[in-house]
């Protein structure tokens, strides 16, 4: 009797397993149907209203379903998009562009100059808390001129006007929007991309549809499901199983490894954008005094951890602007070396008077940029107190406390950087201004001289030229050490076509490119 | 006597409901708290690493987050009081849509999880207070414990890997294959219910399949305590002399096992399933995050790294009200069934 009831009792507590398990492969299961792509991704999404987003998860969902007059359609390279040409108008403080005309929204109203000053109107007015209309900052005013035709009127000169068009901020929405509230995630979103929204379900998934009288090429594949996974072992668990169909944003450098070996997948790498940086508050000890600063540039070990952490998905960065883009200057290398110096870095400090090994606090943040980072600060600890130079101390702190404190209370402190646009201005203005983000305290009539210079010069050599001269004074105050930028990884199944040709430095994710065979 | 039994039942049930307003205000009150005394906040999470001190200032003046303590204290009770549990800060979503659409992913979880809990405790737990100093005894108790002991994330993962990745047999993540997601109608968000109301079989099937791992997990780990609970409630019961009395008067052993010992041990179980609720709740946080499951633990916990204040009270203050209320439930069927307790 026993046997009977431990029988029955072990079948009804794994009965359930058996239950799924033996049902076989569902027709629905996996995402085998050929003309549907399904991609994965860890990053969330905020607001899809254009209005209301300024984060890399929100915009990769709002650049398939809205369009800019500039933008990045193609590779890093500014192209016209719903433009067919902006040009200044006398200074770089009045823009004017002309638009393309045959457009049509996805309810099938047509696109007009009017749409474009709305946009640019209700962005500045709803100025929403996780928007992005800072960057509209410089803007007075959005005049139409006839039906196709836009003048904007900046407060100051800008040489990367277009740029800010081709961002998150210069997204068209249609006159029909609120000039006041934002579009709610749940309500219809109406822009004039290669797709249009069929479904959406926060946190979970956004289902699009290939835009049938879409003005340009149309879509690769008829439909796109982007997924969303809270940790990216299950994300990494669903590409293995082919429960979906390719993978971007992000993996750990130990999952990447991890695929690289797995059979049926591939891992695509191509020039990245994002860059991780440490900021020093020049205005508190220890890092007042640019001998500690300069040793620190000494003996950076960025190769370790690019190395021994990374291993080789990210590349040592010399300078704030990543290699590859026009205007960087490896300004770093050429002051202090492509290698670290403990010998150097010693020396600075001895000539400044100060005693070796020399005691530093170094603060990073353990979630917002990944589970490598605590690696990453182990590694750069150990370089840095290699040979007696430097004691580290690490502190860390998580994201939502320590982006309030910054420089305001940490006097050495990691951040990343995601562009906002593909170009050098982007990572050197809003950086080595006076009223940096950064309030690290770094003040230099020289650097704000340049930046000026810099957005007022009127050909792209003169303004590569002054953002070389700037790169290298910035290596010589050393307020922020740059030391890596990352590639611009995916994961794909064997039969998903196209990754390859949309991995650049403009760091977005063309899935109107990608098809499965 | 029936009337006297009447009175004092109404009187415990009316002592029990007054506790219930100052628990919730008390409530209400700390997670009001806890959320303002924690460093950070959802506008400097948002931008603080992209845009000047004084701008993210300057948006938090005008959300009202720069106003004194209090004065944010008595709006939110105010709110509260009328239901109006606001929308969150960061993606402007109603409360009441998150209660809505990923409350009931949870629902459905945790109500499978409860089944499997509900199996796999009863049964391990009869077994081995049944067969006491055995090896089905020793092997019961081994399993309840270790499973009770063992973090669900952690057991959520060796699943995976085992039946998703090794063997293959099972999805590892989310409620249901992409397509299946993507063409879903959906009527109640209980996906088992859905595909069942659209005749849709193998979606049907497909959400079966991404419901096993999680809720065996959950459900597993809330076994562990009936495992327990259950056989101690057996071995006392029994030793009991009614059972005694059963066996005197002839009757056949397993009569006197299952019909009346069995039947008995299993009443404090009821107060047990009271508790557990908060347990499985607790326990859903977990579990959904590692399978992806969309439900409300999940994404509470998206809104904590954001220090979402508003996302967080309102999802908070759900979680309190359904254990409040599973309490009250669980308190008054213990009263109705044993009158100690109401005296």
């Amino acid at each position: 009797m026993s046997w009977r009831v431990g029988t029955l009792a072990t079948l009804v507590a794994f009965g359930v397993v058996a239950l799924g398990a033996g049902a076989g492969q569902s027709a629905l299961g996996g995402a085998d149907q050929s003309g549907v792509v399904v991609a994965g991704t860890t990053d969330t999404v905020t607001n899809i209203d254009p209005a209301g987003n300024y984060d890399f998860g929100s915009f990769t969902v709002t650049n398939l379903i809205y369009q800019q007059l500039m933008g990045f359609p193609n590779s890093a390279k500014l192209e016209p998009v719903l433009a067919t040409k902006c040009f200044a108008v006398g200074g770089n403080k009045t823009w004017r562009c002309n638009l393309r005309r045959g457009v049509t929204f996805h309810d099938g109203s047509a696109f007009d100059s009017a749409d474009v000053k709305h946009s640019f109107d209700r962005s500045i007015k709803i100025n929403d808390p996780s928007g992005i209309s800072s960057l509209l900052g410089n803007l007075k005013s959005t005049k139409t001129n006839g039906k196709y035709a836009v003048t904007f009127n900046l407060k100051s000169p800008q040489s990367t006007w277009p740029l800010i068009l081709g961002t998150g901020a210069g997204f068209i929405v249609p006159n029909a929007y609120s000039g006041t509230k934002l579009q709610g995630n749940s309500q219809p979103q109406i822009g004039t991309g290669p797709y249009a929204l069929e479904r959406y379900d926060q946190g979970q998934q956004a289902v699009f549809e290939a835009f049938d009288d879409y003005w340009g090429p149309q879509a690769k594949n008829d439909s796109l499901i982007l997924r969303t996974y809270a940790k990216s072992s299950t994300m990494k668990l669903a590409v293995q199983r082919g429960e979906i169909d390719m993978a971007f944003q992000t993996f750990t450098p130990t999952e990447l490894a991890s695929l690289r070996k797995a059979s049926g997948v591939r891992v695509y790498s191509g020039n990245g954008a994002v860059i991780r940086y440490l900021v020093l508050n020049v205005e508190r000890e220890p890092f007042s005094n640019v001998a500690v600063r300069r040793a620190l540039a000494y003996a950076f070990p960025r190769q370790a951890v690019a190395t021994r952490v990374y291993r080789g998905d990210v590349k040592p960065l010399f300078s704030m602007p990543p290699a590859g883009l026009p205007g960087h200057t490896d300004a770093f290398a050429a002051r202090y070396g492509r290698v670290p110096s403990p010998a150097k870095a010693k020396k600075a400090l001895q000539d400044a008077g100060l005693q070796t090994p020399f005691p530093i606090e170094l603060w990073w943040t353990p979630t917002h940029y990944g589970d490598a980072t605590a690696d990453e600060y182990a590694e750069i600890k150990r370089g840095l107190e290699k040979n007696g130079v430097f004691t580290v101390t690490l502190k860390s702190t998580e994201w939502a406390q320590y982006s309030d404190a910054l420089g305001r209370q940490y006097n050495g402190f990691q951040l990343g950087w995601f562009p906002d646009y593909p170009d050098v201005e982007n990572y050197v203005v809003p950086f080595y201004r006076s009223d940096t983000f950064l309030a690290n305290g770094y003040k230099s009539t020289k650097m704000d001289n340049l930046i000026k210079a810099s957005l007022a010069a009127k050909t792209e050599s003169r303004r590569f030229a002054i953002y070389r001269q700037i790169q290298s004074l910035a290596a010589a105050d050393v307020p922020i050490i740059p030391y890596w930028q990352g590639n611009m990884i995916a994961v794909g199944r064997n039969n998903v076509r196209g990754i390859p040709s949309t991995l650049n430095a403009s760091f977005i994710l063309r899935y109107w490119k990608i098809s499965k065979s | 006597m029936a009337a006297a039994k009447g009175t004092s039942l109404r009187q415990y049930a009316l002592t029990r409901l007054g506790l219930v307003l100052p628990m919730i205000f008390i409530l209400l009150t700390l997670v009001f708290l806890l959320m303002r005394v924690a460093p950070g906040d959802p506008i400097s999470a948002a931008l603080g690493a992209r845009v000047p001190k004084e701008e993210v200032d300057k948006i938090k003046a005008e959300l009202g987050y720069d106003r004194p303590i209090y004065i944010q204290y008595v709006d939110y009770l105010g709110d509260v009081v009328r239901l109006d549990f606001g929308t969150t800060i960061t993606d402007r979503r109603p409360i009441g849509e998150i209660i809505r659409e990923n409350g009931a992913a949870t629902l459905e979880l945790t109500f499978y999880a409860m089944i499997v809990a509900i199996v796999v405790g009863v049964t391990f737990g009869l077994l081995a207070g049944r067969y006491r100093d055995t090896w089905i005894d020793g092997g019961g108790r081994l399993f309840g414990i270790v499973i009770y002991a063992m973090p669900v994330f952690f057991l959520g993962l060796m699943a995976q890997l085992f039946f998703g990745s090794y063997l293959g047999w099972l999805p590892t993540s989310d409620r249901a294959s992409p397509i299946v997601d993507a063409t879903l109608d959906k009527h109640t968000n209980l996906y088992t219910i859905d595909t069942l109301i659209n005749r849709d079989w193998d979606a049907f099937v497909d959400s079966v399949k991404h419901l096993i791992l999680p809720a065996v997990t959950l459900g597993l780990v809330t076994a562990g305590v009936f495992i327990r609970l259950i056989r101690v409630n057996v071995i006392r019961t029994m030793k009991d002399d009614y059972i005694e009395a059963a066996r005197a008067r002839g009757v056949d052993e397993r009569s006197v096992v299952y019909n009346h010992a069995f039947r008995n041990a299993l009443v404090p179980v009821i107060t047990v399933v009271g508790l557990t609720v908060a347990l499985l709740l607790s326990g859903a946080v977990l579990t959904e995050t590692t399978f992806n499951w969309p439900g409300i633990g999940h994404t509470l916990i998206l809104y904590l790294q954001n220090r979402d204040y508003t996302a967080v009270q309102g999802i908070i203050v759900v979680f309190a009200l359904v254990v409040v209320i599973a309490s009250l439930v669980i308190d008054f069927v213990n009263a109705y069934i044993d009158p100690r307790i109401r005296y």
